[in-house]
Protein backbone atom coordinates (compact mmCIF):
# COMPACT_ATOMS: atom_id res chain seq x y z
CA UNK A 1 0.00 0.00 0.00
CA UNK A 2 1.33 3.29 -1.26
CA UNK A 3 0.74 5.90 1.52
CA UNK A 4 0.56 9.74 0.77
CA UNK A 5 0.57 13.33 2.86
CA UNK A 6 -0.04 16.30 1.47
CA UNK A 7 0.79 19.72 2.49
CA UNK A 8 0.21 19.86 6.32
CA UNK A 9 -0.30 16.24 6.58
CA UNK A 10 3.03 15.95 5.43
CA UNK A 11 4.76 18.35 7.93
CA UNK A 12 2.58 16.08 10.77
CA UNK A 13 3.70 12.94 9.44
CA UNK A 14 7.09 13.74 8.54
CA UNK A 15 6.83 11.79 5.13
CA UNK A 16 5.30 12.61 1.46
CA UNK A 17 5.34 8.66 0.49
CA UNK A 18 6.04 5.84 1.67
CA UNK A 19 5.27 1.94 1.07
CA UNK A 20 3.67 -0.65 3.65
CA UNK A 21 2.18 -4.26 3.09
CA UNK A 22 -1.35 -3.86 4.07
CA UNK A 23 -3.97 -6.16 4.17
CA UNK A 24 -7.60 -5.84 2.83
CA UNK A 25 -9.43 -6.40 6.45
CA UNK A 26 -7.19 -3.13 7.45
CA UNK A 27 -8.62 0.66 7.83
CA UNK A 28 -6.80 3.49 6.94
CA UNK A 29 -6.67 4.72 10.43
CA UNK A 30 -4.62 1.03 11.27
CA UNK A 31 -2.24 2.01 8.73
CA UNK A 32 -1.92 5.51 10.08
CA UNK A 33 -0.98 4.26 13.05
CA UNK A 34 1.38 1.62 12.24
CA UNK A 35 3.34 4.67 10.38
CA UNK A 36 2.71 7.71 12.29
CA UNK A 37 1.41 6.16 15.71
CA UNK A 38 1.34 10.29 17.17
CA UNK A 39 -0.41 11.74 14.50
CA UNK A 40 -3.84 12.36 15.55
CA UNK A 41 -6.46 12.58 12.92
CA UNK A 42 -8.64 15.66 13.54
CA UNK A 43 -9.31 18.29 10.55
CA UNK A 44 -7.51 15.33 8.71
CA UNK A 45 -9.36 13.34 5.87
CA UNK A 46 -8.39 9.77 3.79
CA UNK A 47 -8.54 8.72 0.60
CA UNK A 48 -8.49 6.00 -1.63
CA UNK A 49 -7.84 5.02 -4.38
CA UNK A 50 -8.53 8.77 -5.18
CA UNK A 51 -12.32 8.85 -3.25
CA UNK A 52 -12.63 10.06 -0.20
CA UNK A 53 -12.71 7.32 2.52
CA UNK A 54 -14.16 6.59 6.13
CA UNK A 55 -11.11 6.31 8.36
CA UNK A 56 -12.03 2.97 9.94
CA UNK A 57 -13.82 1.19 6.63
CA UNK A 58 -11.57 -1.73 5.81
CA UNK A 59 -9.68 -0.45 2.55
CA UNK A 60 -10.29 -3.98 0.55
CA UNK A 61 -7.81 -4.52 -2.85
CA UNK A 62 -6.71 -0.79 -2.69
CA UNK A 63 -2.85 0.51 -3.71
CA UNK A 64 -3.36 4.07 -2.63
CA UNK A 65 -4.39 5.82 0.57
CA UNK A 66 -3.87 9.82 0.92
CA UNK A 67 -3.94 11.53 4.21
CA UNK A 68 -6.48 15.06 2.52
CA UNK A 69 -5.82 18.11 5.17
CA UNK A 70 -7.86 20.74 4.65
CA UNK A 71 -7.97 21.59 1.20
CA UNK A 72 -7.36 25.44 -0.02
CA UNK A 73 -8.04 25.19 -4.21
CA UNK A 74 -8.92 28.78 -5.95
CA UNK B 1 -21.25 19.25 -21.29
CA UNK B 2 -17.58 19.42 -22.48
CA UNK B 3 -15.24 19.48 -20.02
CA UNK B 4 -11.20 20.74 -19.79
CA UNK B 5 -9.58 20.29 -16.91
CA UNK B 6 -5.90 21.55 -16.97
CA UNK B 7 -3.42 21.91 -13.98
CA UNK B 8 -0.92 24.81 -15.23
CA UNK B 9 2.71 25.09 -13.70
CA UNK B 10 3.37 28.42 -15.52
CA UNK B 11 1.15 30.93 -16.15
CA UNK B 12 -2.32 30.31 -17.40
CA UNK B 13 -3.07 30.92 -21.31
CA UNK B 14 -6.38 31.41 -22.12
CA UNK B 15 -7.78 29.19 -24.52
CA UNK B 16 -9.61 30.44 -27.56
CA UNK B 17 -13.30 30.14 -26.90
CA UNK B 18 -15.24 27.73 -29.17
CA UNK B 19 -17.09 28.90 -32.23
CA UNK B 20 -20.85 27.95 -31.71
CA UNK B 21 -24.14 29.53 -32.29
CA UNK B 22 -25.91 28.16 -29.50
CA UNK B 23 -24.10 30.06 -26.87
CA UNK B 24 -25.82 32.82 -24.90
CA UNK B 25 -23.82 33.41 -21.95
CA UNK B 26 -19.96 33.06 -21.48
CA UNK B 27 -18.77 33.74 -17.84
CA UNK B 28 -15.06 33.72 -16.93
CA UNK B 29 -13.38 33.58 -13.68
CA UNK B 30 -10.06 34.84 -12.82
CA UNK B 31 -9.21 34.00 -9.08
CA UNK B 32 -5.69 36.35 -8.35
CA UNK B 33 -3.48 35.87 -6.28
CA UNK B 34 -3.84 39.00 -3.24
CA UNK B 35 -1.12 40.79 -1.88
CA UNK B 36 -2.42 40.03 1.19
CA UNK B 37 -3.16 36.61 3.43
CA UNK B 38 -4.38 36.76 6.46
CA UNK B 39 -3.76 40.25 6.88
CA UNK B 40 -0.01 39.60 5.68
CA UNK B 41 2.20 41.00 2.78
CA UNK B 42 3.01 38.13 0.81
CA UNK B 43 5.43 37.68 -2.05
CA UNK B 44 3.14 35.04 -3.68
CA UNK B 45 1.31 31.71 -3.19
CA UNK B 46 2.95 28.27 -3.39
CA UNK B 47 0.27 25.68 -4.61
CA UNK B 48 0.47 21.78 -4.62
CA UNK B 49 -2.17 19.15 -5.94
CA UNK B 50 -3.10 15.83 -5.37
CA UNK B 51 -3.60 15.65 -9.54
CA UNK B 52 -5.70 12.32 -9.89
CA UNK B 53 -8.09 12.74 -7.06
CA UNK B 54 -8.49 16.83 -8.09
CA UNK B 55 -9.15 15.79 -11.13
CA UNK B 56 -12.10 12.95 -10.28
CA UNK B 57 -13.39 15.26 -8.01
CA UNK B 58 -13.78 18.44 -10.03
CA UNK B 59 -15.40 15.97 -12.91
CA UNK B 60 -17.75 14.59 -10.10
CA UNK B 61 -18.56 17.94 -8.77
CA UNK B 62 -18.92 19.15 -12.80
CA UNK B 63 -21.12 15.80 -13.47
CA UNK B 64 -23.67 16.70 -9.94
CA UNK B 65 -23.67 20.49 -11.15
CA UNK B 66 -24.62 20.03 -14.75
CA UNK B 67 -27.99 18.69 -13.52
CA UNK B 68 -29.27 21.90 -12.06
CA UNK B 69 -27.16 24.26 -14.58
CA UNK B 70 -27.33 22.77 -17.68
CA UNK B 71 -24.23 24.68 -19.25
CA UNK B 72 -22.73 23.47 -22.82
CA UNK B 73 -19.11 23.68 -21.70
CA UNK B 74 -16.49 24.38 -18.83
CA UNK B 75 -13.08 25.12 -19.19
CA UNK B 76 -10.98 24.46 -15.49
CA UNK B 77 -7.40 25.75 -15.41
CA UNK B 78 -5.46 25.97 -11.88
CA UNK B 79 -1.83 26.77 -12.09
CA UNK B 80 0.16 24.87 -9.68
CA UNK B 81 3.90 25.65 -8.06
CA UNK B 82 4.92 29.19 -7.46
CA UNK B 83 2.32 31.69 -7.85
CA UNK B 84 2.97 35.60 -8.12
CA UNK B 85 0.59 38.33 -5.92
CA UNK B 86 -1.02 39.62 -8.99
CA UNK B 87 -1.45 36.33 -11.16
CA UNK B 88 -4.25 34.58 -11.90
CA UNK B 89 -4.41 31.08 -9.89
CA UNK B 90 -7.38 30.02 -11.24
CA UNK B 91 -9.46 29.99 -14.39
CA UNK B 92 -12.82 28.75 -15.11
CA UNK B 93 -14.86 29.45 -18.46
CA UNK B 94 -18.86 28.56 -18.67
CA UNK B 95 -20.53 28.64 -21.55
CA UNK B 96 -24.21 27.45 -21.46
CA UNK B 97 -27.52 28.96 -23.91
CA UNK B 98 -28.25 31.58 -20.63
CA UNK B 99 -26.72 33.30 -18.01
CA UNK B 100 -27.93 31.94 -15.29
CA UNK B 101 -26.63 28.44 -15.38
CA UNK B 102 -23.72 29.64 -16.62
CA UNK B 103 -22.99 31.92 -13.19
CA UNK B 104 -24.51 29.39 -11.19
CA UNK B 105 -22.32 26.42 -12.13
CA UNK B 106 -19.28 28.97 -11.95
CA UNK B 107 -20.45 29.98 -8.86
CA UNK B 108 -20.72 26.33 -7.25
CA UNK B 109 -17.91 25.20 -8.91
CA UNK B 110 -15.68 27.50 -7.03
CA UNK B 111 -17.55 26.85 -3.74
CA UNK B 112 -17.15 22.73 -3.80
CA UNK B 113 -13.58 23.22 -5.32
CA UNK B 114 -12.75 25.21 -2.05
CA UNK B 115 -14.70 22.42 -0.36
CA UNK B 116 -13.44 19.26 -2.04
CA UNK B 117 -10.55 19.07 -4.28
CA UNK B 118 -7.64 17.96 -2.52
CA UNK B 119 -5.18 21.89 -3.64
CA UNK B 120 -3.35 23.42 -1.43
CA UNK B 121 -1.31 26.46 -1.06
CA UNK B 122 0.69 28.13 1.22
CA UNK B 123 1.62 31.40 1.58
CA UNK B 124 5.70 33.31 1.49
CA UNK B 125 5.89 36.38 2.44
CA UNK B 126 7.27 39.52 0.92
CA UNK B 127 10.79 40.22 1.15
Amino acid sequence: MKILAFAAARERTGFSELEIPAEPSETPRALLARVAPSLTLDSLRAAIDYEYWDWDTPIGLATELAIIPAVSGG
Amino acid sequence: MDTHIEFATGPIVIPAPPTTRETGARAEFHGIVRENEHGRPIAGLQYEAYIPMADRQIRRILDQLSATHPCQSVWFIHRLGWVPVGEASLYIRVHASHRQPAFGLSMDLIDLLKKDVPIWKSSSPAC
